[in-house]
């Protein structure tokens, strides 16, 4: 598409233009499964987030918004480092972090992926290198470090970064970007841009709606793109993850997309009257979901059936998750210091030398002479 | 010089040179990048051969720029790039040449750095080390002399140093660098030249740990940073006039060694605290109150705060003179204390 805009992808309305060609029937099952499950994980949750009340803290949920960790969880290996705003979820399963710790860090459990420290939009998973924070574009600059450390390393680890286009509002997102490419870090940046912040448009906050155009004049490969059309997503990614792990530099690549959700939260916020019904109707009837299984049955790679198994079984684990949550035990009040800080110093106990610091203390007849 | 010491410790006493505060930094540096490939520098200008003030000098052609990182002028990216590379395994030193320039940076402290371990359940850690140099005279006015310890030091999770002797610049620096918490080093410019005795091994200085730098039976004078050879100028004038103080040099700010500082009020029944920036919320308050905590009854004198006055500092020396404690001002106000 060309002058890609939130405009233009309203104006051209039901989307025509997905083409299955360059990627693996695998890779297209994964990209549907993942879609799926994270839709009927979201879904889920949202319907047992009130009026149980059980889950308290604030959930931003990323219905509609699969494509881009759809495409990720194809690409990324398990040494890469994933950093992703507070509308996390799609992130944290991209990445291989197991489901029922993310359940139970919502209910706040000790068996949670924090241990109920976080909650959703805070949510990490060390383990499988992927971090998150709420607070925009401040994610994109601690990736960006990230990225140095593999480049220095001489290591092929990637790092992406994924935020909303309101991080681009942040001055050290464009700190970021500018560094990143003055270095040539192995680092992508992957932008959803959904429009919002919170109730407030892209055309309110900046003059233009070309990020991707303006990161470009910094020196990287930037692209636009319709984000519902995953396999679209999926290449462009791919092609931008092999640059960063080549050492040809980072890439940016703007994903036009849509929440279907409020901000946060399960219901609708749509009453504030920020956007139009039937905007939202165009991109629902964009659903990367229902846009890509359509292209698949008509090749022939999807069954009509083969969803409804494909949804038994995913119902399956997240009722389980569900079990794995609410059966969980809330975590026991802890030393508050031993929380906040290291309890050893290993690097320091090794390589450092112990001596009698005290010997040096008294004896200060050097510094007192010194005036100022 | 330390023999007398060396009964006390089976510790093996090291060689022993003279070194400024700046020259321990760099060989603090220097020795942090032969042990460990993960130590790098990340800072402006660090790889120009006048280095930062002379802690850095000669450390880019020894380990060359890729380890010495010239960084553009975008402290908030530097410093959380710092923590992202901290993630991904290194230890890096940020640099600044002046704290006033790291305020960009507040977010990638407050919102990020210092709770990622918290937040992580103790899964992640972010071993970064930033140090702050803080101006003071020659005009150095009010966008180039702020120590804001407190600041910091009102933070979970990081934890402030203010080192006062060349001793303590290189211990609690190697400290910081293999430590596994996020670190501020504020280091007051004006300490600069101060020669020590500094051993030539990679030692450490823990942190929360005081030193008394005189001990005294009177009125006891905390103090951090460059405020300790005040506080030790202070003392020598004082006792020419009778009055013994002892001085305590905290060290660190976070943590704040309460023990050191309580034992010692308990035996002065006085306390005076002297800290180098503006009286309101500070780090003096933080001592005296939790002095007040535990021996407020007990105390022969009201507490006292020596500190800047609660404005932002002057260029003009005339007004320097007067915003700056004087000497003979605070021997005066703590000689009535005592009397």
């Amino acid at each position: 598409m060309v002058n890609l805009s939130h405009q233009s992808i309203l104006a051209a309305g039901r989307y025509r233009d997905m083409s299955l060609a360059g990627v693996k029937p695998e890779v297209l099952k994964g990209l549907h499964r993942f879609m799926l499950r994270l839709r009927r994980c979201e879904e889920a949750l949202a319907q047992e987030y009130h009026p149980a009340d059980e889950m308290r803290c604030p959930v931003h949920f990323c219905i509609g918004q699969e494509a881009v960790p759809a495409a990720l969880s194809e690409l990324l290996t398990k040494d890469d480092y994933l950093f992703s705003h507070h509308r996390s979820h799609g992130y944290y399963l991209a990445k291989g972090a197991p489901m029922p710790a993310m359940f139970a860090e919502l209910y706040g459990k000790e068996t949670g992926a924090n241990g109920g420290r976080a909650g959703s939009q805070d949510i990490s998973y060390p383990a499988a290198n992927f971090h998150s924070g709420a607070i925009l574009a401040g994610a994109t600059a601690v990736a960006t470090g990230a990225a140095l450390a593999f480049q220095m390393k001489g290591e092929s680890r990637v790092t992406v970064a994924g935020f909303g286009e309101s991080a681009t509002d942040e001055g050290i997102f464009w700190e970021t970007v500018s560094y990143a490419a003055l270095r040539k870090l192995p680092i992508v940046f992957v932008c959803e841009n959904n429009n919002y912040s919170v109730f407030s448009p892209l055309l309110k906050r900046q003059a233009k709606d070309n990020i991707s155009e303006r990161v470009a004049t910094f020196g990287m490969t930037s692209t636009a793109l319709f984000g519902n059309d995953v396999p679209l997503v999926y290449k462009t990614l791919q092609s931008a993850i092999a640059d960063a792990r080549a050492g040809r530099g980072p890439s940016f690549v703007e994903a036009y997309t849509c929440r279907w959700s409020g901000h946060y939260g399960p219901a609708s916020d749509d009453l504030v009257g920020y956007r139009s019904e039937e905007e939202l109707r165009i991109w629902k009837e964009n659903c990367p979901i229902a846009l890509l299984e359509e292209a698949m049955v008509a090749k022939g790679l999807l069954a009509q059936d083969q969803s409804a198994a494909l949804l038994k079984e995913i119902d399956a684990e997240i009722a389980e998750c569900f079990r794995f949550a609410k059966g969980s035990a809330f975590p026991k009040p802890a030393e508050w210091t031993a929380m906040n800080y290291a309890s050893s110093s290993p690097a320091a106990d090794r390589l450092l030398t112990d001596i009698d610091v005290e010997a040096f203390d008294h004896d200060q007849a050097v510094v007192q002479a010194k005036g100022y | 010089m330390i023999a007398p010491h060396a009964a006390r410790s089976a510790k093996p006493a090291p060689a022993v040179i003279q070194l400024s505060y700046a020259e321990a930094i760099a060989q603090g540096l220097a020795q942090a990048m032969e042990l460990s490939p993960e130590v790098l520098l990340i800072g402006q200008l660090i790889d120009y051969s006048p280095g930062v003030f002379g802690t850095t000098t000669g450390l880019a052609e020894r380990f060359g720029k890729n380890r010495v990182l010239d960084f553009p002028v975008a402290e908030s990216a530097m410093t959380a790039a710092g923590m992202g590379a901290a993630l991904a395994g290194m230890r890096p030193v940020l640099i600044h040449h002046r704290l006033d320039f790291m305020l960009y940076s507040m977010d990638a402290l407050v919102n990020w750095i210092s709770l990622w371990r918290f937040k992580s359940n103790g899964e992640s850690r972010v071993p970064l080390t930033i140090r702050a140099i803080v101006g003071k005279g020659w005009g150095q006015g009010p966008q180039h002399s702020k120590s804001l310890h407190a600041w910091f030091a009102h933070l979970p999770g990081l934890k402030v140093a203010m080192p006062a002797t060349a001793f303590d610049a290189k211990g609690l620096l190697l400290e910081s660098i293999f430590g596994e918490d996020p670190v501020m080093i504020i280091e007051h410019r004006s300490l600069f030249g101060l020669k020590d005795r500094v051993p030539d091994v990679p030692y450490r200085v823990r942190f929360g740990q005081a030193a008394i730098r005189r001990p005294g039976s009177d009125i006891t004078l905390v103090g951090a940073g460059v405020m300790v050879p005040f506080a030790l100028r202070v003392a020598a004038q004082l006792a020419a006039q009778n009055v013994d103080a002892e001085v305590i040099d905290l060290r660190t700010v976070s943590p704040l060694d309460s023990e050191t500082v309580c034992k010692s009020v308990e035996k002065t029944k006085r306390v005076a605290v002297l800290d180098p920036t503006w009286a309101s919320f500070g780090m003096a308050a933080e001592v005296i109150a939790r002095v007040a905590e535990r021996h407020g009854r007990r105390l022969r004198a009201d507490p006292v705060r020596i500190t800047h006055p609660d404005s932002h500092t002057p260029m003009s020396s005339a007004l320097e003179a007067v915003y700056y404690p004087n000497e003979d001002d605070v021997v005066k106000k703590l000689r009535a204390l005592v009397a």
